[in-house]
C-alpha cells in the first residue's frame, strides 16, 4: 500500500485547439442596501491567460413578481448594477434576469429570495501541522469554523462567502511597511441541511490558514457572508465543486458541461454558463489575534545586497528598492532587495487601515 | 448395457493380431528378501523378459516367502497385493507396471489375458523428449472390427493425486483431427470410425498423456491425469492446443492457476483478474484500477462467477487486488463471445471461476506472506476418496504497517481487507456428489479522512450431481451472494451518517447434460433468479446525529430463463452448436414509479403522477430469446475455423459516472423506465497450429452492438437518488475489433504474444437536445484503447529456478479536456465540452520475476518457494490521469503517475 504513494505529478502544456468562447453570467441579487451586481463575461479558451473578457454594451434587467422592470447599468466594462438608492431586494420576493446581448435574448426563471437566519457562531481553533519532514518541529495552522441555526426551519441550503483581511508588517524601515491585505473566497462552501431533522449546522469549516502566508503575523480578520439558496442553485454549487475537485483520477466524475440556470431564448442550442442567484445576506466577521508556533521568516529571500559608498540611482525604484537606508552613517552603506514587495508592502495590499479594524 | 472394455495390449511392431498367451515365467532363484531391484534384475537376466517400473514405488519393500516353486507374475501378485500397483505381461514378455489406474476388464474374455493397465511411463512426456509410444490399447472385441460404422469412446478424466474431475481436457485423435473436451464433470465422449489411433490427452497445467488405441467397438477408457508442479517438477505444460480447434466457441480462453502463477505478480500477489488482463480483448481503463473491458463492453456487463453464483465486487482495494485468492482456484474460464446458453445475465462476457474440491487423498496445505498479504490454504480429506475440504484465507496487515510509519498521512489512513474461502465436497454415492462453498471478503479503508468506507460479499453455495447414467447427469444448484457497502462518517458528532447498499441474489439452476450416442451432446435446463436490492439508506449514525433517515425505495426482480444447447458433430470437418436461451425478468413491487410529462426531458420538474404498485405485482416484465449459435469447419489437421453469433440480455446494471468503477457504484435492476441491455456479437476465427503443433497462432475478428447502455447527465447524483431515471441517457453502443495471438507452451521456454485491435463508439439515443452528448455523434467510450499489444515469457531454467516476463503496451484511454474557463461567484470554473476527445499517452510497462524453489526432496515436510518481483522495471511513469489547475491565471494540466518506478516485491511461501 505504501507503493501506491510512490507516484508522480508533471506539469504539462495540453495541445488544445479550443477557440469557443461562451457567454457567462454570473449574478447576485440580495436584501441589501447595497449596488448588486450582474457580470457578463466571455469563457476564456485553455492555454489562453485567463483574462476578464468582459460582454460591454448590453441591456440587462431584473424583472420582480410584480412585473416591475428594472434596468440595470454597465458602471465598469461588463458590469452591470442596480442602484442602491432605488432597488433593493425583498425577502420573499421572485427575481428574475433578462438580458438583451449580441442579438440574443437571454432570461432565467423567477427565482425566490428566502430568508437567512443570522450566523450563530465564527470561531477559530488552532491546529498542529507536524512538517512531513520532521516530526519533531511544531507548527502552528488555523482552521476557522461556523455555527448556524436556522429556528424556522425555512433556510435549508446555505452557502457561504468570505472576505479575508489581515495586517503584516514587513521588517525593514521602510515607509510602506504596515499594510492590510484583502482577499475574496474563491471555494464553494455550501451545505445542504435538508437531510436533518432540524437546520443546524456545527462547525463547518470555513478556511484553513497555514502558516505558509502572512496571515497570522500580526492580526486576521474574516467576513464571512451567509446566503441562502435554493435547492437548484445548491445542486449547481455541488456540481461545480465536484467538477473542481477533479483531479482526473478514475474516480472522479465524469467530467461534463455544468447547466446554469440561465437560458438563451433565441438560439435554444446554445450553451450559457454561470449562474444568478438571489439570496438574503447575513453577515459576520471574526478577528484573529492570537500567537501562532513555527511562524517562519516570510522575508529571508528578501536582502539582495549591502552596498558601501555608492548608492546607484540608476534603477533605483524600477529594479531594486532600499530597505534600509544608513545613507547618514560614515560610511554610508545601504541594504538593497531586488524585490519590490520587500520594500513596499503597497506591491500586494493597502496601506490604509480599514475603519472596523479595531472596532472590536 | 453397452459398456465395451479393454482387452489385452499388443505390440506396436505385430503383424496381424497374434493372439498368443502370455508365457509362464518361473523363479529358479532364491528370491526371499531380495528387494524388488534386485529380483528384478535377475529375472531378467534368467529369462527374455524387461520389466518397466519406476524404482521410487518400490524403495525399502523386500519380498517375502510367496512359496515354492513360483513364477514371475505369482510374485508379482503377493509382493503388489493392496499396493494400488498393477502389472502386465505381453506375449513378448515385456512386463509393465503401473501406478493408480484402472481399468474395467472385459467380460467377454479371460481374466489372464486383460490383466493389464497402460503404463504411464510409456504415455507421458518427459522433459522435451516423448517417449515413443510403442503400445495399443484394444477398445471393444476384436472380432467387430469389420463392423461398419463408428464405435464411441467414452470416460472420465480425474486428477490422480485428488481424484477430482477435471474439465475442459482436450481429447483428441491426432490420425482424424478430431476430438473432445470434457465437461463440467470430467467427462468425455469421442467418436470415430474403427481403426487404430493415438489419442491425447491435454490440459493446461496438465501433464499431456497419449494412448494408442485399436477401436473394436464402443468402449471407455478412464484417464488419471498428474497436474504438473513448477517447479518442483520438470514438466511440459501443454495449453490447450487441441482444444482451440476442438471448442465450437470463439473467444475462449482458459486460465489455469498453474500458468498465472508464473507470471510477474504487482505487489507479490499473483492475482487472476490481472492475468486475465493479458488475454487479447481485455482492456483496463487504467493501472490498478477495478473492472475489466472484454470486447468493448462495460465493466458490468462481465458476469464473474464463483462457484456459480454471481461475483458483485470481484476487488479488493480499489481493484489493485482481486477478491478471489489464487489459492482455492483451480481454473477459470473466460467467455468473450460464443457464450454457452447455461450462461446469461451479462452482455459482454462470462469469466467462470471453478474452485478446488481439495485433495481427496492426503493434507496438504500452502502458506506464504508478501508484501501485502499472508495467505494461507488448507486441504485435506475428510473420509478418503470420498470427501474433502479446503480452506483458504488471506488478509494484509498495512494497517499494522501504516501505524508504525512516521507520516501523519499514514497514520490517519487505514486499508484493510482478507477474504476466506472454503468448500466441502462429498460423495454421497458414485452416482451423487454433493458440494457446499462458502466465500467471504471484506474492505475497509479511510484514507487520510473521516470517512470510512466498507464492503463486503457473501457467497453461499450448495450443489448436488446426480448422475442417471454416465451418458445423462444433472446438476442442482442453489445459491446466495450478496454485497454490502457502508459509507460512515462520524466528523461531526451531530451530522454523523451512514448510507448503506446491498444487492442480494438468491438462484436456484437445474442444468442437465446428456450424451446420446455418436457425438452429439446437449444441454439443457432452467434457471432463477430473485433479486433484491437496497439503493441507499441513509441513516444516523450515532446517537446525538440529526440525521433524517432517508430511504430510498427497495428493488425486488424475478429472473428466469430457459436453455437448449445441441452439439452436432454433421461431418468429420463441420461441427455445429445451435442453443437458445429464453429469458424473462419481472420488476416486482412494492413500489412507486413516477410519471413524466412525455414531451419533455425527464426531470423531478416534469413529473406528472405517481403509480403505485402493491407487493409482488408486477411493475415492468421483459424477456426475449438469446440465440447462440457457432460452426467449427475442421480445414485441416492442424487448422479450422470458426463462427459465432449470440445475443445476450442484461437485467442488472451498475450505476456508475466515474471513468473507472469504484467500490461505492450501486447495482441497479431493470425497471419502469430501465430496459435490459442487449448485445449481439457476430465473431470469426481462424486458429492454425504451427511447427509440429508446438505454436498455436488465431485470429478472431469481431462486431458488436449494444444498444440501452447507460450514460447519464452533466454531474448527475446517483447516490441516494429515488428517481434514477431522471439522470439517465440511453446510449448505444458499437464495438469491432481483430485480435490476433500467437503462443508457445511446450518445452523450458513458452512465451505468448497478442495483439488486439478494438474500437468502441458510443452514441447517445434521445429525442431531446440538452441530453444528447457530443450533438449525438458517435463518440469513443472511456475505455476505448484501440492498440493493445500484450506478451509473456517464462523460461525453466532447471527444476528450482524459473524466470518470467510480461510486457504490456496500449493506447491511453480517452479523456475530456475542459475547452474553456469562466468566472461564476468568484469561482474559476473549468467547462468542459465535447467528451473524450483527448487520450492521455501511451501506456507501457515491462515486468520481472523469478521464482526460486528450495529444497526438492519430496519427503521434505515443506517446500520452500522465493518469487521475487519487479513491476514496471523500466520504471517509466505511465499516465494515469490528467488534471488541470488554476495558477497564476492560467489553466495548467498535469499529468499524475502513479507507478512512477519499478517496484520490488518478495513473496515467501510454502507447501506442505
Amino acid at each position: 500500500m505504501i507503493l501506491l504513494f510512490a507516484g508522480c505529478t508533471i506539469e504539462f502544456k495540453p495541445e488544445i485547439m479550443e477557440d469557443k468562447e461562451l457567454l457567462v453570467v454570473s449574478g447576485l441579487i440580495t436584501d441589501q442596501a447595497v449596488s448588486n451586481r450582474v457580470v457578463l463575461s466571455r469563457s476564456t479558451p485553455i492555454g489562453n491567460q485567463i483574462i476578464s473578457n468582459a460582454l460591454t454594451g448590453a441591456l440587462v434587467t431584473v424583472t420582480d413578481e410584480n412585473g416591475v422592470v428594472t434596468t440595470l447599468t454597465e458602471t465598469s466594462p461588463g458590469i452591470y448594477s442596480t442602484d442602491s438608492t432605488t432597488f433593493r431586494g425583498r425577502v420573499g420576493g421572485h427575481y428574475a434576469l433578462n438580458i438583451f446581448a449580441e442579438g440574443g435574448n437571454y432570461e432565467t426563471d423567477f427565482v425566490e429570495m428566502k430568508p437567512v437566519p443570522q450566523i450563530g457562531a465564527l470561531y477559530y481553533e488552532k491546529v498542529v501541522i507536524t512538517a512531513s519532514t520532521d516530526s519533531s518541529r511544531i507548527d502552528e495552522g488555523c482552521r476557522i469554523y461556523l455555527d448556524s441555526y436556522d429556528p424556522t426551519g425555512k433556510c435549508l441550503f446555505f452557502r457561504w462567502g468570505f472576505v479575508e483581511t489581515w495586517e503584516y508588517h514587513i521588517p525593514y524601515p521602510v515607509v510602506n511597511s504596515k499594510c492590510w491585505a484583502t482577499e475574496r473566497s474563491d471555494r464553494i462552501l455550501i451545505k445542504n441541511t435538508s437531510v436533518y431533522n432540524q437546520a443546524r449546522i456545527s462547525k463547518y469549516p470555513v478556511i484553513f490558514i497555514t502558516n505558509r502566508t502572512t496571515r497570522l503575523q500580526i492580526k486576521y480578520s474574516i467576513l464571512v457572508n451567509q446566503y441562502s439558496i435554493t435547492e437548484t442553485e445548491y445542486n449547481f454549487w455541488e456540481k461545480v465543486q465536484s467538477v473542481n475537485e477533479n483531479v482526473g483520477g478514475l474516480y472522479d466524475m465524469t467530467p461534463m458541461a455544468i447547466p446554469g440556470n440561465i437560458r438563451c431564448t433565441s438560439r435554444p442550442e446554445e450553451t450559457v454558463l454561470g449562474y444568478f442567484s438571489v439570496s438574503a445576506v447575513a453577515e459576520k466577521r471574526l478577528f484573529v489575534e492570537d500567537q501562532f508556533l513555527g511562524l517562519p521568516h516570510f522575508y529571508t529571500y528578501c536582502v539582495t545586497d549591502t552596498l558601501t559608498g555608492f548608492l546607484p540611482e540608476e534603477g533605483l525604484n524600477s529594479s531594486y528598492w532600499v530597505v534600509d537606508d544608513n545613507g547618514n552613517e560614515i560610511p554610508p552603506w545601504w541594504v538593497i532587495t531586488t524585490y519590490r514587495e520587500c520594500g513596499d508592502c503597497v506591491t500586494d495590499a493597502e496601506r490604509i487601515k480599514p475603519d472596523y479594524w479595531d472596532d472590536f | 448395457m453397452r459398456f465395451l472394455f479393454f482387452a489385452g495390449l499388443i505390440l506396436l511392431s505385430f503383424s496381424g493380431h497374434s493372439q498368443d498367451s502370455v508365457r509362464v515365467y518361473p523363479v529358479t532363484w532364491e528370491y526371499r528378501n531380495q528387494s524388488f531391484g534386485e529380483f528384478v534384475r535377475e529375472a531378467e537376466a534368467v529369462h527374455d523378459i524387461r520389466f518397466f517400473f519406476v524404482e521410487e514405488w518400490f524403495a525399502g519393500r523386500l519380498l517375502g516367502n510367496y512359496g515354492d516353486p513360483v513364477s514371475v507374475s505369482l510374485v508379482l501378485d503377493n509382493y503388489l497385493s493392496g499396493s494400488g500397483i498393477y502389472y502386465l505381461i505381453t506375449p513378448r514378455g515385456d512386463i509393465i507396471l503401473t501406478k493408480g489406474y484402472m481399468v474395467r476388464l472385459p467380460e467377454t474374455r479371460d481374466a489372464e489375458e486383460s490383466k493389464f493397465l497402460p503404463r504411464e511411463v510409456l504415455t507421458e512426456i518427459k522433459g522435451d523428449e516423448k517417449i515413443a509410444t510403442s503400445m495399443f490399447i484394444d477398445v471393444g472385441n476384436p472380432a467387430d472390427r469389420n463392423k461398419p460404422g463408428n464405435a464411441t469412446i467414452s470416460g472420465w478424466v480425474r486428477m490422480d493425486n485428488t481424484g477430482e474431475p477435471i474439465a475442459g481436457v482436450t481429447v483428441f485423435n491426432q490420425q482424424l483431427s478430431v476430438g473432445a473436451v470434457t465437461n463440467a464433470y470430467g467427462f468425455y465422449s469421442i467418436s470415430m470410425p474403427r481403426g487404430s489411433y493415438s489419442l491425447q490427452y491435454s490440459f493446461i497445467g496438465m501433464r499431456e498423456k497419449k494412448l494408442n488405441v485399436n477401436l473394436y467397438g464402443d468402449g471407455e477408457i478412464d484417464m488419471e491425469m498428474s497436474s504438473v508442479l513448477i517447479p518442483l517438477k520438470e514438466a511440459i505444460i501443454s495449453a490447450q492446443r487441441n482444444a482451440t480447434m476442438q471448442r465450437f466457441e470463439v473467444g475462449l480462453e482458459k486460465i489455469s492457476v498453474v500458468n498465472l502463477k508464473l507470471l510477474p505478480t504487482s505487489l507479490g500477489e499473483s492475482d487472476i483478474i490481472k492475468s486475465v488482463l493479458f488475454v487479447t480483448g481485455v482492456k483496463v481503463v487504467g493501472e490498478g484500477s477495478a473492472g475489466f473491458n472484454v470486447r468493448g463492453g462495460s465493466a458490468d456487463q462481465n458476469l464473474i462467477l464463483l462457484y456459480g453464483a454471481p461475483l458483485y465486487n470481484p476487488n479488493h482495494f480499489f481493484g489493485f487486488f482481486s477478491a478471489v485468492n489464487t489459492d482455492i482456484i483451480r481454473d477459470v474460464t473466460l467467455y468473450k463471445g460464443g457464450i454457452p446458453a447455461r450462461y446469461g445475465g451479462r452482455v459482454s462476457s462470462v469469466l467462470d471461476i471453478v474452485p478446488k474440491d481439495g485433495n481427496r487423498k492426503e493434507f496438504a496445505g500452502n502458506a506464504g506472506i508478501s508484501p501485502v498479504t499472508a495467505h494461507l490454504m488448507i486441504e485435506a480429506p475428510v473420509i478418503e476418496d470420498k470427501c474433502s475440504f479446503i480452506v483458504t484465507g488471506r488478509s494484509t496487515y498495512s494497517n499494522w504497517i501504516f501505524r508504525r510509519i512516521d507520516n501523519p498521512w499514514l497514520n490517519s489512513s487505514m486499508a484493510f481487507f482478507y477474504d476466506i474461502a472454503g468448500r466441502l465436497s462429498y460423495d454421497l454415492s458414485k452416482n451423487d456428489k454433493l458440494e457446499f462453498s462458502s466465500y467471504f471478503s471484506n474492505d475497509a479503508f479511510r484514507l487520510n479522512s473521516d470517512t470510512l468506507y466498507r464492503y463486503d460479499n457473501t457467497i453461499l453455495s450448495l450443489r448436488w450431481k446426480h448422475f442417471f447414467s454416465n451418458r445423462f447427469f444433472a446438476q442442482l444448484a442453489a445459491n446466495t451472494s450478496r454485497y454490502d457497502y457502508t459509507i460512515s462518517s462520524d466528523r461531526v458528532l451531530q451530522e454523523g451518517f451512514k448510507i448503506a447498499h446491498n444487492v442480494r441474489s438468491s438462484g436456484f439452476k437445474a442444468d442437465f447434460n446428456w450424451y446420446p450416442a455418436g457425438r452429439s451432446e446437449m444441454n439443457f435446463g432452467t434457471e432463477l433468479v430473485y433479486y433484491s436490492i437496497r439503493p441507499g439508506d441513509y441513516l444516523p449514525s450515532n446517537d446525538s446525529s440529526m440525521v433524517n433517515p432517508f430511504l430510498i425505495q427497495k428493488e425486488n426482480a424475478l429472473e428466469t430463463a430457459l436453455w437448449f444447447d445441441q452439439k452436432i458433430q454433421v461431418s468429420s470437418f463441420l461441427s455445429v452448436s445451435a442453443g437458445l436461451r429464453f429469458s424473462s425478468f419481472f420488476a416486482l413491487g412494492p413500489a412507486d414509479v413516477m410519471q413524466y410529462d412525455p414531451s419533455r426531458p425527464r426531470e423531478l420538474s416534469t413529473i406528472t403522477d405517481t403509480i403505485s404498485f402493491l407487493q409482488n405485482r408486477i411493475i415492468k416484465s421483459y424477456a426475449g430469446p438469446e440465440f447462440r449459435v457457432s460452426m467449427n469447419f475442421i480445414l485441416a489437421d492442424n487448422s479450422s475455423f470458426k463462427i459465432n453469433y449470440n445475443r445476450t440480455r442484461q437485467y442488472l446494471h451498475l450505476l456508475t459516472n466515474t471513468t473507472a468503477v469504484s467500490p461505492t457504484d450501486t447495482w441497479k435492476l431493470s425497471d419502469y423506465y430501465l430496459k435490459p441491455q442487449i448485445g449481439d456479437q457476430i465473431a470469426l476465427g481462424y486458429y492454425r497450429m504451427l511447427y509440429r503443433n508446438s505454436i498455436e497462432t488465431s485470429a478472431e475478428i469481431y462486431y458488436k452492438r449494444i444498444s440501452n447502455m447507460l450514460d447519464y447527465k452533466g454531474g448527475a447524483k446517483l447516490v441516494l437518488n429515488g428517481n434514477i431515471e431522471t439522470e439517465i441517457i440511453n446510449v448505444r453502443g458499437r464495438a469491432y475489433g481483430a485480435e490476433l495471438s500467437v503462443r508457445s507452451t511446450e518445452g523450458r521456454l513458452r512465451w505468448s504474444a497478442g495483439y488486439t485491435y478494438s474500437r468502441i463508439l458510443i452514441r447517445s439515443v434521445t429525442e431531446f437536445n440538452d441530453e444528447l452528448i457530443n450533438s449525438g455523434k458517435w463518440f469513443p467510450a472511456s475505455f476505448d484503447k484501440p492498440h493493445d499489444v500484450s506478451a509473456t515469457l517464462n523460461y525453466l531454467f532447471s527444476r528450482r529456478f524459473s524466470f518470467s516476463a510480461s510486457y504490456t503496451y496500449s493506447t491511453g484511454r480517452p479523456v475530456t479536456f475542459p475547452a474553456g474557463v469562466y468566472q461564476t461567484g468568484g469561482i474559476t470554473v473549468p467547462y468542459y465540452s465535447e467528451r473524450n476527445k483527448y487520450r492521455i499517452p501511451d501506456y507501457s510497462r515491462l515486468d520481472l520475476s523469478m521464482k526460486i524453489s528450495g529444497n526438492l526432496k519430496t519427503n521434505k515436510i515443506a517446500h520452500p518457494h522465493w518469487t521475487i518481483s519487479v513491476y514496471n522495471i523500466l520504471g517509466r511513469a505511465n499516465v494515469y490521469s490528467v488534471y488541470f489547475r488554476e495558477e497564476n491565471d492560467q489553466i495548467k494540466g498535469y499529468k499524475l503517475s502513479i507507478f512512477a518506478q519499478a517496484i520490488p516485491s518478495v513473496t515467501y511461501s510454502f507447501d506442505f
